[in-house]
């Protein structure tokens, strides 16, 4: 971070001083004005507490349109986008709260205390905490040096986000309670279709206790739920893709006998991506002026949007899932091919041959390896005959023998088939012909700089997770460990939630299993040239498809026969299953052993570079 | 008023506009390649209509068929035949005459067709929508011809295009 | 149908030659690759004309990087010069110096000691070494295999510390120069040049593994760019790029100088290994195998070196001075036959300095090469030639 640069800070020493007097000015200023009229408005709340209706309605129903009013022809007269769009802002949403006030039979009291308590205190001590980092932001700046820092945000991140979720799951439950209570859901009152209203969670939370009865409130609403479970997994997806990149880079540096990013942050630079995230977001916002502009702005969003999507589908654990669709590998699959588009776009729209070029290969490699990845992936879902996600991880509970990737030798191949078939789709090495920087000079993307650059490489990141989380889902066990479900300590204390959260069935374990698909991916990239592009579609149509088939043939019969009205061929099918779990511990055992041999030389493996110098003459 | 039945109109209203503004803007932008991708907008909506109504596996298949492979194809198409990244349509008088005179008939007709159904909806849609089990059974058992004719149909367009596009020699 | 209208706005292919409308598949692009472009080998410039992914023709636009050498060498004395010969082939600026410098010695009869010509040889070779490397790290980085860049680099930091502690530089040396070479070997020189030979041979045999070996680099440059040994020799090929076509041609074996003929070392000559004979990859594994003969050669003259006491230059290598006469003296650089042409007027400065660059004659067969290759395959042709822009437009 001391490294960092932030470009709208003036690098001038005496400008920097006037400009963060001028900050902490406006600051503080407006944090404790904002902090002032909460506290006074909660007052008036409690003193006025039948005025309440008509507090509010003036205050946030017909002070803002006149504010507005006023503003909007000081904006026309002077010029500024700015005021005119204040102006329309405050209009818009006075129209909207007094429209909430006169026509619904909404509490006033909820509006006023979100819009005039909540909403100014937590506008106040946000700028408070501002003010306070900027004054002791060399502090701040060496905390975040620190060895430990990295580890305890890391771990701190992990840990806060499945509590989180835990908590969420925890009140949504409790709410449900409430609303099921017939003591306390008394009367029949609805208020936008909840049953709940204000006053019969005051009975229940009353005095002191008040503002939970507000914080509940919302909380009955499946939009509500819905809405803060979607901030939570986007804020989970834009996570992954900025430590990916910070991975990949140490992964690609300590194969090639070097370190990787060493210094932003100080712990092995694992702020880098965040610098990296604000220079792009500095950079010159740069259109080709002869390719169709609207279209180079959209193609980003095109190819990231859907990656995004889909991790609506994709579960984390058994609860931990955003919506559990019942055709959850089809939507995602669905989701992973409109990425093509936001590709060719991309290409189309930069007015520049090689882009076109890139696009083209992109898209016929991206599509034509669409087909043994659905393929493939049809015969773990023929195998547990669901294409619920949730589904067919409940049948790899079992402990590792039940994993279908060795319930029989077709899932086996099919595995590794979808495998490949996935690092071509996420244009991946050594399928990442598109972007080739040797071969044209950045493919698609070439003309891209930025913030719209890193939007890509988001999808892409991201894109790759999913891939790796459905691989992990329908072969390799999902959410379960390696041991049975059944071994487990049940109970609902804090001690077995957590062994059976780390060792048995959770989040965390599927994290980990994606983290490991993921690391394969860097390191088949790190180490593989390229393939050109006849070879890749040769490798696609006359090679995979056909194997695919095969598997899915075989898997066929296969499950024709295993089934009790065959007694022989089941227990065969059950040696076949030990043995292949054999394979895959040798497999896991093996791909464990390089991992620690990597780790354990890494330093010889750096090379030469730190080894005494010839005395020079 | 329950929440889900004033919001299922607004997000209707929402995806049929998407539905509407994309389609109007296929007809009526110059530019082929947006055309292509208004055609994406359209067929997004129709999707999101198809998840509002609870039939999961047609909205899916819809992307995967529609959006992730029909719609590849003709933005390949358009782009490897168009010369310029600012192609226009031009259509002659003759043309825009024929465009209109069809346009209005198959209005008329659809026209006639929708004012004549009885829209009433059952009391209780399904309980539960219908699963992927269900369909895969009417596929196999009850609309087994169609089924394969579909997939006869689609070997017979392969082998066409592949012979179309064989080099000269 | 529909008449497609053109706006009046700047087209991508001002210059493409269109059939009837509607026949897509016979248009032609001219594609502009470089001067600026992460594959090609330095400031060079190639307008492909190709026909959807299969190029039709290569032209190369050299001159990026020309610097006047040859003019400079009318202004100065030949060991003013030697800098500049360094700038040539920069990779393998040992090799140049020596080039020159072996010219300017058979011009006026000067005599080199003998420890001078065993230490020339071991830094010529090593320089060989160094510049195989970055060929080999390169090419691997045109196919997409990252890694094996950074361990010819890592390699080749060693050669360069042995180079820099000898004479002060890590690229461009001026260490071999008239009469001998510059200074005498830094104190424990062979123990450790040995050390690192010991250390970098097993290396070869990892680089083969890692990438000579791999199937995907092997289907990207097998069978691609086949040159014909009678295509190359008519065409002026020399060094590794002849040597791949199976024609067994080495000017350290068929006029050896600087005491080549007392050292045991084998030609490597390209064998159809993994495809045709003259292929891509048969050009780059001679260049593998050119590594491996060269540390014998340097092992042979470390042992020699010990042996060899004397002077490392000739007392007059300075104030030399050129008969009225000319010559042309050519060695096996890195790259191919490099040579020197030398016109003296009698005093001090040369008349007329001409260098003839591998690279140059080697890089005129792209053209021929090209033709009916796919658009991925410029690069795997333009790497295994080895271009290097300094020593083509000097």
């Amino acid at each position: 971070m001391s490294q960092a640069t932030i470009p709208w800070i003036e690098p001038v020493p005496e400008k920097r001083v006037a400009m963060r007097r001028k900050a902490l000015l406006v600051l503080f200023g407006g944090g404790l004005t904002a902090l002032i009229v909460g506290c006074v408005m909660l007052g008036v709340f409690r003193a006025l507490p039948d005025q309440v209706g008509t507090i509010v309605f003036i205050l946030a129903g017909v002070l803002p349109i006149l504010g507005g009013l006023g503003l909007i022809p000081l904006g026309l007269l002077n010029g500024s986008v700015v005021l005119t769009t204040l102006g329309f802002a405050q209009i818009g949403i006075g129209a909207l709260v007094g429209g909430l006030l006169k026509a619904t039979p909404i509490d006033p009291l909820v509006v006023g205390v979100l819009l005039l308590v909540i909403g100014p205190i937590a506008a106040g001590l946000a700028m408070l905490t501002a003010a306070g980092v900027i004054v002791a932001f060399k502090q701040v700046v060496q905390l975040l040096l620190m060895r430990w820092t990295a580890l305890i945000l890391f771990c701190g991140g992990i840990v806060s986000i499945i509590l989180l979720v835990w908590a969420h799951a925890f009140v949504f439950r409790y709410v449900a309670q409430l609303a099921n209570d017939t003591t306390l859901n008394t009367s029949a009152t609805t208020t936008f279709g909840g049953d709940l209203t204000i006053a019969e969670l005051s009975t229940r939370f009353s005095g002191n206790w008040r503002p939970v009865a507000f914080v509940l409130w919302p909380l009955q609403f499946g939009l509500i739920r819905d809405l803060i479970a979607m901030g939570g997994v986007i804020g989970f997806i834009s996570i992954i893709p900025l430590y990916t990149i910070w991975w990949e880079r140490k992964v690609a540096g300590r194969i090639q006998s070097r370190l990787g990013p060493m210094r932003v942050g100080g712990w092995h630079g694992w702020a880098q991506s965040f610098a990296d995230g604000m220079k792009l977001i500095c950079k010159e916002d740069f259109v080709p002026p002869e390719g169709d502009g609207t279209l180079f702005r959209l193609a980003p969003y095109l190819a990231f949007v859907p990656a995004i999507c889909a991790f609506i589908a994709l579960p984390f654990a058994t609860t931990y899932v955003f919506r559990d669709l019942d055709v959850a590998l089809l939507f995602i699959l669905a989701m992973l091919g409109i990425e093509v588009l936001g590709v060719i776009i991309a290409g189309w729209a930069s007015n520049n041959k090689w882009s076109v070029y890139g696009a083209m290969r992109e898209a016929c490699q991206m599509v034509s390896y669409e087909i043994p990845m659905g393929m493939a992936l049809l015969v773990p879902v023929m195998t547990a005959g669901a294409l619920r996600l949730t589904d067919i991880a409940k049948l790899q509970q079992d402990g590792f023998g039940s994993w279908l990737a060795w319930n029989n030798p077709f899932c086996l191949i099919a595995f590794f088939c979808y495998y490949t078939a996935s690092l071509a789709s996420c244009k991946r090495a050594p399928f990442d012909l598109p972007e080739s920087e040797s071969e044209l000079v950045a493919g698609f993307h070439t003309e891209y700089s930025g913030f719209r650059w890193s939007l890509f490489f988001f999808a892409e990141y991201a894109a790759m997770f999913a891939v790796s989380g459905l691989a992990v889902i329908l072969f390799l066990g999902a959410w379960y460990g390696p041991l049975p479900l059944s071994w487990a300590p049940a109970g609902n204390d804090i001690a077995s939630a957590v062994v059976r959260g780390l060792l048995f069935d959770g989040p965390i374990l599927f994290i980990l299993k994606c983290g490991l698909l993921l690391y394969v991916q860097i390191w088949i990239r790190w180490t593989l040239p390229r393939i050109r592009i006849d070879q890749v579609l040769y490798a696609c149509i006359q090679v995979l498809l056909p194997l695919t088939m095969l598997v899915v043939l075989g898997s066929t019969f296969w499950l024709l026969f295993d089934n009790s009205a065959h007694p022989a061929f089941e227990s065969f099918a059950k040696v076949v299953r030990g043995l292949l779990s054999l394979v895959g511990v040798v497999i896991s055992i093996a791909i464990a052993g390089f991992i620690i041999f990597g780790f354990v030389n890494r330093r010889r493996l750096v090379g030469t570079l730190a080894i005494e110098h010839f005395p020079g003459s | 008023m329950n929440v889900n039945t004033w919001l299922e109109p607004i997000v209707f209203f929402l995806f049929a506009g998407v539905v509407l503004f994309s389609a109007i803007g296929i007809v009526l932008t110059r530019n082929i390649v947006r055309a292509a991708l208004f055609l994406l907008g359209t067929l997004g909506g129709v999707a999101g209509l198809y998840f509002l109504l609870m039939a999961n596996l047609l909205a899916a298949i819809q992307l995967i068929v529609y959006a992730g492979g029909t719609l590849v194809l003709i933005v390949f198409g358009v782009m490897l035949t168009s010369k310029s990244p600012w192609v226009r349509f031009a259509p002659s008088r003759s043309e825009a005459a024929a465009a209109t005179t069809i346009g209005l008939v198959l209005f008329a007709a659809l026209a006639k067709i929708v004012t004549g159904i009885d829209w009433t909806v059952a009391a209780h849609p399904a309980d539960q929508p219908a699963t992927v089990r269900q369909v895969g059974n009417l596929l196999l058992q009850q609309y087994l011809v169609p089924f394969e004719v579909a997939s006869v149909l689609l070997l017979v367009v392969m082998i066409g295009a592949a012979y179309l596009a064989r080099p000269e020699n | 149908m529909a008449d497609t209208v053109l706006e009046s706005r700047p087209d991508l292919n001002l210059d493409v030659v269109r059939d009837e409308i509607g026949d897509v598949r016979t248009e032609e692009m001219l594609v502009n690759m470089g001067p600026q472009h992460p594959s090609t080998h330095g400031v060079l410039r190639i307008v492909l004309r190709t026909d959807g992914e299969m190029v039709l023709e290569a032209v190369p636009h050299i001159g990026y990087l020309h610097r006047c050498a040859e003019k400079i060498g009318e202004n100065v004395a030949p060991y003013q010069y030697i800098p500049y010969t360094d700038r040539m082939d920069y990779l393998a600026g040992m090799n140049n110096n020596l080039a020159f410098s072996l010219a300017i010695e058979a011009l006026t009869g000067l005599e080199v000691p003998k420890r001078a010509q065993v230490i020339r040889v071991i830094f010529a070779e090593m320089n060989r070494i160094a510049s195989h490397l970055v060929s080999m790290g390169a090419y691997g980085l045109d196919m997409g295999a990252f890694t094996p860049f950074l361990y010819a680099f890592r390699e080749r930091e060693r050669i360069l510390d042995l180079f820099e502690a000898s004479c002060g530089a890590r690229l461009t040396y001026s260490y071999i120069t008239i009469g001998g070479v510059t200074d005498d070997v830094p104190e424990r020189f062979i123990d450790v040049c040995r050390e690192y030979l010991d250390y970098f041979e097993p290396k070869i045999a990892e680089y083969n593994n890692l990438l000579s070996f791999n199937h995907i680099f092997v289907k990207r440059t097998a069978n691609v760019g086949i040159i014909s040994a009678e295509k190359a020799i008519n065409w002026g090929l020399s060094g590794p790029s002849l040597r791949g076509s199976g024609v067994k041609w080495d000017l350290r074996k068929v006029h050896p100088d600087c005491g080549y003929d007392e050292y045991d070392f084998d030609i490597p000559v390209g064998q159809g290994l993994k495809g045709q004979l003259g292929d891509c990859w048969d050009r780059y594994f001679v260049r593998i195998q050119e590594m491996q003969q060269s540390v014998r050669i340097v092992r042979q003259a470390l042992d020699k070196l010990a042996g060899t006491p004397g002077e490392y230059k000739h007392k007059s290598g300075k104030s030399v001075k050129l008969p009225k006469d000319e010559i042309y003296y050519e060695i096996e650089g890195a790259r191919g036959q490099l040579g020197f042409f030398i016109q003296g007027d009698g005093s001090q400065i040369p008349y007329r300095v001409k260098a003839r660059g591998p690279s140059y004659c080697n890089l005129s067969i792209t053209n021929e090469v090209v033709k009916d290759c796919l658009l991925a395959d410029v690069p795997a042709i333009i790497g295994s030639i080895d271009v290097v822009m300094g020593e083509v437009d000097r």
